[in-house]
Order: C-alpha cells, then sequence, then structure tokens
C-alpha cells in the first residue's frame, strides 16, 4: 500500500498530509503529557529534565518509525545502484 | 546574396567540424542495493539516540568522574524500566536490539551480493561477489552501533563472570 503521509528532510520527517499531521500532534500531545506528567513527579528541575529528555528520544523514535513506513516515496526506485 | 554567403560558410564550417569519438563505456550490470541508503541513515540515527545518550551517561559518570544528578538519573531510570512490569523488557531492546536493526538496515543499504556462473571455458564454478559502497554516513553508523552492542556484550559478560566468582 502506497501512502504519502511524511515527507523526509535530513533526519526529520514532516508531514505533508492530514493523517501525517494527525500523527505529528498526537506525539506532540503526548511529549507534553510526559512533560507535565514527570514535571508533577519530580522534585527539582534538572529531575525533569533527565527524564523528559529520555521520554522524548523515545517518542521521536516511535514517530520516525512510523514517518519511515509511511513517507512519500520518490519517483525514482527506492533502492540504490551499488 | 551576403546571407547565401554566410549560411555556406557556416555549413562548410559545420561540415569540417572535428567530432570527438566516443566510445560510451556502460556498466556491465546495474548493481542495486536492497535499501536506500539516505533513508537507511535517517532512521539508523533515530536508532542509536537513545542507546548513545545512555552510553554518554555512563562514560561520563564512571569514566570521567562527573557526578551530577544528570548522570546518576538516568541508572536511576534504567533500573526502574527494569522494576516495572509489563515493560520490564524494554531496557534490553533499547540498548541491543535497536543497534542491531541499525547494522542491518545500513549494512542492506550498501551491500550488493551476486552468485554467478563462472565462465564454463575455466572451472565451472560459481563466483559469491560481495560488493560494498563507501557511504560515510552508513558505515559509520554501523560502526557506531557495533561498538555500542559490543559494549553491551562485554558488560554482560563481565557481569555474569564477577557474579559467579
Amino acid at each position: 500500500m502506497k501512502l504519502n503521509w511524511f515527507t523526509r528532510k535530513g533526519i526529520i520527517y514532516w508531514p505533508v498530509s492530514i493523517a501525517g499531521w494527525l500523527i505529528w500532534l498526537i506525539a506532540l500531545a503526548y511529549a507534553v503529557y510526559t512533560f507535565i506528567d514527570i514535571d508533577g513527579r519530580s522534585h527539582s528541575v534538572s529531575d525533569t529534565l533527565i527524564n523528559f529528555v529520555f521520554n522524548l528520544l523515545l517518542i521521536g523514535l516511535a514517530y520516525t518509525i512510523i514517518a519511515y513506513f509511511t513517507e512519500a516515496k520518490k519517483a525514482t526506485a527506492d533502492t540504490d545502484q551499488v | 546574396m551576403v546571407i547565401m554567403k554566410e549560411q555556406d560558410e557556416f555549413l562548410k564550417q559545420m561540415e569540417n567540424l572535428q567530432v570527438p569519438d566516443i566510445s560510451p563505456e556502460h556498466p556491465e550490470k546495474v548493481k542495486m542495493a536492497i535499501m536506500n541508503a539516505d533513508r537507511s541513515a535517517a532512521l539508523g540515527v533515530w536508532l542509536i539516540v537513545v542507546p548513545s545518550y545512555f552510553l554518554l551517561c555512563v562514560f561520563m559518570y564512571y569514566f570521567f568522574h562527573i557526578h551530577t544528578g544528570w548522570f546518576g538519573s538516568m541508572f536511576k531510570m534504567m533500573e526502574g524500566l527494569e522494576r516495572t512490569p509489563y515493560i520490564d523488557f524494554l531496557g534490553p531492546i533499547i540498548l541491543v536490539v535497536l543497534p542491531i536493526i541499525c547494522i542491518i538496515i545500513n549494512a542492506l543499504a550498501i551491500t550488493h551480493v551476486q552468485v554467478k556462473k563462472q565462465n564454463p571455458a575455466q572451472s565451472g564454478g560459481r563466483e559469491f561477489s560481495i560488493t560494498i559502497k563507501v557511504k560515510l554516513w552508513n558505515i559509520l553508523l554501523i560502526l557506531i552501533s557495533l561498538a555500542i552492542v559490543f559494549t553491551f556484550i562485554a558488560y554482560v559478560m563481565t557481569e555474569n563472570i564477577s557474579i559467579q566468582n
């Protein structure tokens, strides 16, 4: 199935369709929720940031994996010449 | 008349032009990698960013003796992951499985494997050839991933040996 939800610029995937934007918003909302949740339980600013950076990287990884499989394919073949 | 003369001269010049001898040399075969190199590199960076961050904290804490809460808390978080039911499998996946996936996808992006028959006039056997494309980012990601995997394997081995002793 051909899905064109994201386009890649460098190592960052940007949404280009409604479904893509929806996934991006869900990831952003979850990151914000995680930050508020961690901030509510932690005792210092550094404690919040330590836990949040780790979670943010995991959210970024999950988002990138989804985007990798649903990105807009170029006109050329998906493979490279060796 | 003048225009006609100019046209004749132009035609003569064109006829006397020396055409370079071009002998097109096409490659015998187009070798296609299984995966796209740029896409694999982009995903590979995300796959190793978490274990790299964890390793950075470890090195800062134990080797450079920077005992700040930032690096120490990272270990508490990983311990917390192990103790929490349902997500206790996340630790080994993040630290070992993701770098291994990174190695696989980047290796597939730069290698081409081919089995072909040799010239029947010679031995007549089969020839197995591997071609590796020199792509800096893919090779760098493979090396970093290998370093991460071997670091954790070495850690697990030494930990087991010290426990047995």
